[in-house]
């Protein structure tokens, strides 16, 4: 029972990442009918920009408001960078055939996790213990300080994003822009300034993930942004790719999925079975556990 | 008349294409290292080491007049990219090859510098590496075979552990030496009670950690690299698994110590000495004239280990009076007594392993420091 408790833990602090990751994969996704292949690495970006925000801006003190300003700071260039990304590499293509635009999401992917190559070198980066190494031994399931926090912050903004998208009416405007772009600027809302939101939600979130990977296993390589891309776009597609809940759920269940086959079946093994379950799910509900479209009104 | 004006033009023009061919003949010395990648510290370190002797032996004339040509190729680290650097290297006409760092990298290449009679000098130390009668292969560190048997000789008769796991990633250098230490620990009476591999650069460890937590285990011995094991410190610590920390050689990097933060304290490390520890006078000068060129020590003693394999052949082929690999392997064969290299003499095994081996166990102090815990 203890082991079953403790990899409960550890899959659902993993599955919060990949959940937040996953909401920057649906959210745009939804709208732009386009996988931005781009965000896995603007996820890893924003670790190594909070890295340097950390040693070069702020002389690593650290503190709370350290912390909380790192993820300000790193949120807020992210949410620029996911602009400019829009900008430059997928509005010209927005009346292009679909596959223009997946060919050059990859391309972007390809400058940004270069980028970062050029800029932070080829070597793996280590994160100063910003969180005090602070553990919890609940009768045998040990949690740690940064573990409470990553789920407690996740679930936070995931509750406000879907608080945001359901209640507000800019939350009504991506609604409505991800059913129908064309009715939806008939109905006076600017598309382009919602697409914009879109991407600045999901960056500052996927920038927010990527600080939590830097914080809670340390080290970062340039390329990281590839594997957590990666399960963070298959917790979306599980969940229902262009579903927000769907992508929370995705995330969670993929955590808590990959946690229990390493556990209980083999840890090398746990890929293929992720793959597997991707797979299966494909074939038994093709729009993800969440992902069915039903009729909506606006 | 004008035919002949014509053989002579297309001959002394067949004469020109020749002539640079001699003139800009240096000695091609490859290194095939993981300049990228997660090993990339490492990488650039055996690349740093070889340019810097390179620089110093030119400056004395070269080898025999032969100015040193250094051609890097990057391997990353993978099996893949290294057997593309292997073609590559052999493509370019060198005559050695340096490296690379792991026994993967070293293996996927092996063949190819074997066909092509190139000398291949690599710190790979999976026993795999020496097995295959490749005569083109020397190999500049000690085996993994005589590390598994001090590191198990360590924790069944000095540490007295009752309840060993042990770890391991699925390169051939880690599972070679982790397979060894087990069979070493069970030689010796020690009780083993799991056997895990990790996959390497998987960051979570925390689900096969908490499977390990289950078995009770006063020792986990990890044979992995140095970017995992500092994670799985850390990650063992957060799981409150309060057993010994015992890790391989490729664990000696201070980066170990970085990744695992608070966590590293306590923790063992068992290698052979660390650069700045090393007693030989040739190993205090060139650390120095590295410092000065880089401004920063070696990122371990592999790099240097590395050196030593190149400073070696190219002993041989200047007491050989000859650019021949056969020779110069043969000479470095049958050496009558050591040569003095950076990491301590230097002599070769018939099958191409480096003689000897001396290791010591390095506890991890709170400042990230390293003390001598146990000397071999």
């Amino acid at each position: 029972m203890d082991i079953f408790l403790q990899q409960l833990a550890n899959g659902l602090t993993i599955g919060s990442m990949y959940a937040l990751v996953a909401l920057g994969y649906t959210m745009v996704y939804g709208v732009m009918r386009l996988i931005n292949f781009a965000h896995g690495d603007m996820v890893a970006a924003s670790a190594f920009v909070g890295l340097t925000i950390y040693t070069q801006v702020m002389g690593e003190s650290a503190s709370l408001g350290a912390v909380v300003l790192i993820f300000l700071l790193s949120a807020g260039s992210m949410a620029v960078v996911g602009i400019i990304l829009e900008r430059v590499a997928y509005r010209p293509l927005r009346e292009a055939p679909r596959l223009s635009a997946v060919v050059s999401a990859l391309g972007a992917s390809l400058v940004i996790q270069n980028g970062i190559m050029l800029i932070w070198g080829p070597r793996m980066r280590i994160f100063p213990e910003l969180v005090p190494q602070v553990y919890w031994d609940l009768g045998g399931v040990v949690i740690s300080l940064i573990q409470v926090i990553i789920l407690l912050l996740s679930l936070v903004l995931m509750i406000t994003l879907y608080l945001f998208v359901e209640k507000t009416r800019m939350g009504a405007a991506i609604r409505a822009s991800s059913i129908d772009q064309d009715a939806a600027r008939l109905m006076g809302i600017n598309v382009n300034s919602v697409i914009a939101l879109i991407f600045i939600i999901g960056s500052s979130l996927g920038a927010i993930g990527g600080l939590f990977i830097g914080l809670y296993y340390r080290g970062i390589t340039f390329n990281m942004g590839w594997q957590y891309g990666l399960y963070a776009f298959i917790a979306a597609i599980i969940g229902g790719i262009g579903n927000i809940p769907g992508a929370m759920l995705g995330g969670m269940l993929l955590g808590l999925f990959n946690a229990f086959i390493a556990g209980y079946v083999s840890s090398t093994w746990s890929d293929a079975f992720t793959f597997i379950l991707l797979i299966l799910i494909l074939i038994v509900r093709p729009t993800g556990i969440l992902g069915e479209r039903v009729a909506e009104k606006v | 008349m004008n035919r002949c004006i014509r053989t002579i033009l297309a001959a002394s023009a067949v004469a020109l294409l020749a002539v640079p061919a001699f003139a800009a003949d240096t000695l091609k010395v490859g290194v095939q290292a993981p300049i990228t990648g997660s090993y990339a510290n490492e990488g650039q370190g055996i690349e740093n080491g070889v340019r810097l002797l390179a620089e110093q032996i030119n400056a004395k004339g070269g080898v025999m007049g032969k100015q040193i040509e250094v051609i890097p190729c990057d391997d990353q680290g993978t099996a893949m990219a290294a057997a593309i650097c292997a073609k590559d290297l052999v493509n370019k006409g060198v005559s050695m090859v340096i490296g690379s760092y792991t026994s993967t990298c070293a293996e996927a290449a092996q063949k190819t510098y074997f066909k092509a009679g190139v000398i291949q000098t690599s710190d790979g130390t999976a026993d795999g590496l020496t097995e295959k009668g490749y005569w083109t292969f020397l190999r500049n560190s000690f085996p993994n075979s005589a590390e598994a048997e001090f590191a198990a000789n360590y924790m069944v008769n000095v540490k007295k552990y009752q309840r060993i796991v042990v770890l391991s990633d699925f390169s051939t250098y880690a599972d070679g030496l982790a397979n060894a230490a087990e069979a070493a620990i069970k030689k010796m009476g020690g009780n083993v009670v799991s056997r895990d591999k990790i996959k390497a650069d998987s960051q979570n460890f925390t689900p096969i950690l908490t499977n390990i937590k289950s078995k009770k285990p006063d020792a986990i011995f990890f044979a992995g690299y140095y970017s995992d094991g500092g994670q799985l410190r850390a990650q063992q610590m957060a799981l409150g698994i309060k057993a010994d920390f015992i890790g391989g050689d490729a664990n000696d990097n201070p980066d170990f110590v970085k990744l695992a933060g608070s966590a590293a304290q306590g923790a063992f490390i068992i290698n052979v000495p660390s650069p700045d520890v090393l007693p030989y006078a040739i190993a205090k000068t060139f650390i120095a004239d590295y410092q000065k060129k880089y401004g920063e020590m070696p990122p371990s003693i592999w790099g240097l280990m590395n050196i030593d394999g190149m400073r070696a052949i190219i002993h041989a082929m200047e007491q050989n009076k000859s650019f021949d690999a056969k020779q110069a392997v043969d000479y470095l064969h049958n050496l009558s007594e050591p040569l003095p290299g950076i990491t301590g003499p230097i002599a070769f095994a018939k099958d191409g392993n480096r003689k000897g081996g001396a290791y010591v166990v390095k506890k991890i102090q709170a400042d990230g420091s390293y003390f001598n815990e146990y000397v071999q």
